[in-house]
């Protein structure tokens, strides 16, 4: 496979995980504009578990997961009783607060004689896991997707499980679910924090895909690319964000003649897009209508 | 005046009209009585535009409303007082009343009914600049038909103004309904106060179940089974 | 104490910028529910175009100002027309990603027409600050929060004491309501639509006149100052984004000041979740005042 498909390939598995994370809101009703938040801290997290403490790459990518999950927690507590925009822009508060103080913070240590870790705006240089232990860029795609796979099955068999079907009834209406004795807010802090984790998955594979990350690399904009990818893949399975991502990155990436006029396309295209599909392409009436008869 | 042809209105698939037809004639005062749930509601939100119905016509004064849209309707001179009264709470009465003469353009005319409103309901007067968020229900119910009188309409609908309201307040209301009508406007009222609607009332509806199931004058039914049905429903099942 | 009131002079004026942008976010999501994203690229849209007339037609303040609200409203139609009125009234979060798509869209049109990093834009006043009793006061910033204040005084005129403002706060308060007294609440909604853009218009004009210049940055910057300026106040209140405006303003040159550079938004954000939190995000309705 050529390098230029493997990178796009690989690119877009680890925006899945982001774009899976802020589908996963959506499902339960909200809107979310800073799961970038939880890739950083993913990134950093994991990148300084293999770079400054030698971890293995599996080890730094569960504690990066850990660190986002407990984040999405700890965010998600006080925010659990905000509704729509408010919960959306204290979202971004808290996105944007840990960018700003990813610009400040500088954690470096000394390995085999380089100085490594976080540099504040300088961002964090020489996590080279995948490169020290020769991993070949196809061997780290196949990292990529195997992983991407096994969240998907597991979204899968949640989606059909009592949980799933509650989750998509909070999203539904929340005040009727909970009316119903659904316990509503303790669904949406259980969601915040798996999202929390996978978007911290997709962070700590994609720091050791690039070898360093910078705070800025973590704006809003990729928050709401995330979360739109979602809107345009469709709300109705675990595949719409994914089949977004790929439109975006894939479709977009591939066609370098337009790239110059990508969002005038792009732009354009995902808001007529709205027009005909507000909930996507793979919207729920549309499963529903595709996975009708089987149990 | 008002003539209703075999409408239904569906909300997704499910059909809370299933082929209603009744009729107000000018100058009377029409009720149409029902249990929670029969679709009075629906039928006063089709009239207004607010739904479309999926089939079925409704004429006023000899021209279809259907297809038009709510300000097209309140236009032509139809107004409804909506259930639970919907005033606007942060707006002040005097507010509330000129929203209600909002497709109207002449000032000076606008003026002379907002005092004569004030002349009918002097309670509103006397709190003409207070926010009608804070007025009590049976004041709000005042505000909510003054109005829909603010449109000048021909027809006015009223849907279940004495829900929730003592019951002095509710004679109150059904005083200023058959004196609205004293003074010419037509009324088609919804209601599931049986006893008092037909008190005032020249013709009457019940409906159920998205079914009219009868149709006559007062004193052709008895009181007993009337308000029998408006509550409960037949006891079909 | 000096430092404390001269900072506070200084955040007030840009305050009363942020209240314009905040204004614009609230107008809309009051009458409509909706949030436009693309409200920072209308602005830059506007902007550009004065910063175009000034550059090109070597048109004046007045002239840039005339050309920055022409564009502004008529970018706003666009983004009106193809992310808003086409869709259904249930479709909000639909309607949000469209006008996100729209704003990468608008962005990326205004970079390739005009691709430096900066343009001049027509300066509001270039006359030395005053100086009194060791504060100081910039002519063009007091110039700045004068028309803002004029403005939104204008706005409240408006919304107050005209019909079409009569009518806005019917559908902002009760939209059934207002439907059924034969106000049709798109019409308005998109009236205000253009109405927010062209205050974003003002606000953007003002803030680049002050700075003699603007940058593609100021779309995502004009968004995020006046979201967080809005929330401050009370998500959807009139005078909450005239109050959170002013707050934002005063806050961060305050800690600009005390604190450091860096820790100016760091601050603004932290303080936006604590309100966010304190006040359980409630959404305040549209106030008479
Ligand atoms: N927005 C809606 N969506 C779905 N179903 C609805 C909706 N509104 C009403 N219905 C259903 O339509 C039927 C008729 O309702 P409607 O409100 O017209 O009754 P009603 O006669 O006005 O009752 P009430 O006396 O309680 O006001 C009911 O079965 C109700 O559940
Ligand atoms: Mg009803």
């Amino acid at each position: 496979m050529d390098e230029f498909l493997i990178g796009v390939l690989s690119n877009i598995g680890l925006m899945s995980l982001l774009a899976l994370s802020a589908w996963l809101l959506l499902v339960v009703g909200e809107i979310s504009f800073g799961q970038q938040a939880f890739f950083a801290l993913g990134a950093y997290a994991a990148g300084i578990a293999t770079a400054l403490y030698g971890w293995p790459l599996p080890l730094g990518l569960f504690a990066g997961v850990v660190v986002g999950a407990l984040a999405g927690f700890a965010v998600a507590i006080p925010t659990m009783r905000l509704t729509g925009l408010a919960f959306a822009i204290a979202t971004l508060a808290f996105a944007e607060l840990m960018r700003l103080l990813l610009q400040l913070w500088v954690f470096q240590r000394e390995v085999d004689g380089e100085r490594l870790g976080p540099n504040a705006v300088e961002g964090f240089r020489g996590v080279r896991w995948v490169y020290d232990h020769d991993l070949s860029a196809l061997g780290y795609l196949g990292v990529i997707w195997g992983i991407v796979v096994v969240v998907l099955a597991a979204l899968f068999l949640c989606e059909r499980s009592r949980i799933g079907l509650a989750c998509r009834a909070v999203g539904a209406d929340a005040e009727l679910a909970e009316a119903q004795g659904l316990p509503a807010a303790r669904l949406k802090i259980l969601v915040a924090t798996v999202a929390g984790g996978l978007a911290a998955l997709g962070g700590g594979l994609y720091v050791h895909l690039a070898t360093y990350v910078e705070p800025q690399h973590f704006s809003i904009m990729l928050g709401v690319h995330a979360l739109a990818y979602g809107l345009i893949g469709g709300l109705g399975t675990a595949l719409g964000p994914i089949l977004g991502v790929v439109l975006d990155i894939g479709l977009l990436e591939a066609l370098q003649e337009i790239a110059r006029y990508r969002m005038i396309v792009f732009g354009g295209a995902v808001a007529v897009l709205l027009i005909l599909r507000p909930r996507g392409l793979l919207d729920e009436a549309l499963v529903r209508r595709l996975t009708r008869g089987k149990p | 005046m008002l003539r209703v042809g075999d409408v239904v209105t569906a909300y997704g698939q499910l059909e809370a009209l299933k082929g209603v037809s009744v009729a107000a004639e000018s100058g009377k005062i029409t009720c149409l009585l029902g249990p929670n749930g029969a679709g009075k509601t629906t039928l006063m939100m089709t009239v207004t535009g607010l739904l479309k119905p999926k089939r079925g016509s409704i004429a006023f004064e000899g021209q279809e409303l259907v297809g038009l849209s709510p300000s097209e309707i309140v236009a032509r001179g139809v107004a409804l007082v909506p259930e639970n009264r919907l005033v606007f709470p942060d707006m002040s009465v005097r507010e509330n009343l000129e929203a209600g003469a909002y497709l109207r353009r002449k000032p000076a005319e606008i003026a002379a009914d907002l005092d004569r409103m004030f002349e009918r309901f002097p309670r509103l007067k006397e709190r003409a600049g207070q926010s009608a968020g804070t007025l009590s229900g049976g004041e709000q119910q005042m505000l909510a038909v003054a109005r829909a009188l603010m449109s000048r309409p021909r027809l006015l609908l009223m849907d279940e103004p004495s829900l929730g309201l003592a019951p002095l307040i509710v004679e109150e209301i059904f005083r200023i309904v058959a004196e609205l009508n004293r003074d010419g406007t037509s009324i088609f009222l919804v209601e599931q106060n049986a006893h008092m609607a037909l008190k005032v009332a020249h013709h009457f509806y019940l409906i159920e179940q998205g079914r009219v199931t009868f149709s006559g004058s007062p004193g052709q039914l008895a009181e007993d089974e009337v308000i029998q049905r408006a509550y409960l429903g037949s006891k079909r099942g | 104490m000096l430092d404390l009131i001269q900072n506070t002079i200084d955040g007030v004026m840009i305050g009363g910028a942020y209240a314009l942008l905040a204004l614009g976010f609230t107008l809309t999501f009051g009458v409509m529910r909706r949030l436009n994203l693309a409200f920072g690229a209308i602005v830059l849209c506007g902007l550009y175009a004065g910063a175009a007339a000034h550059q090109a037609l070597g048109w004046g303040l007045l002239g840039s100002i005339a050309a920055t609200l022409a564009v502004a409203v008529a970018a706003g139609l666009y983004v009106e027309r193809l992310c808003f009125r086409a869709l259904a009234e249930s479709a909000s979060i639909a309607a949000m990603v469209s006008s996100f798509a729209i704003w990468m869209q608008l962005e990326e049109i205004a970079a390739l027409l005009m691709p430096r990093r900066t343009y001049a834009y027509p300066a509001l006043s270039e006359a030395r600050p005053w100086e009194w009793a060791g504060l100081s006061l910039r002519p063009d910033q007091l110039a700045m929060a004068a028309v803002a204040l004029g403005a939104m005084a204008a706005l409240g005129w408006t919304l107050r004491r005209t019909r079409f403002g009569l009518a806005a706060r019917a559908v902002a308060t009760a939209p059934l309501a207002a439907r059924l007294a034969g106000i049709e609440p798109a019409r308005i909604g998109s009236a205000m639509f253009l109405l927010a853009c062209g205050l974003g218009g003002l606000a953007g004009a003002l803030i680049a006149a002050v700075d003699s210049q603007v940058t593609i940055k100021f779309g995502m910057w004009a968004m995020l100052k006046g979201l967080v300026a809005m929330t401050l106040g009370g998500i959807g209140s009139i005078p909450g984004a005239v109050i959170g405006g002013l707050a934002l303003g005063v806050i961060e040159s305050n800690a600009q000041w005390y604190l450091g550079a860096e820790w100016r938004d760091i601050v603004a954000y932290g303080l936006l979740f604590a309100v966010l939190y304190w006040r359980r995000g409630r959404e305040r309705p549209w106030t008479n005042s």
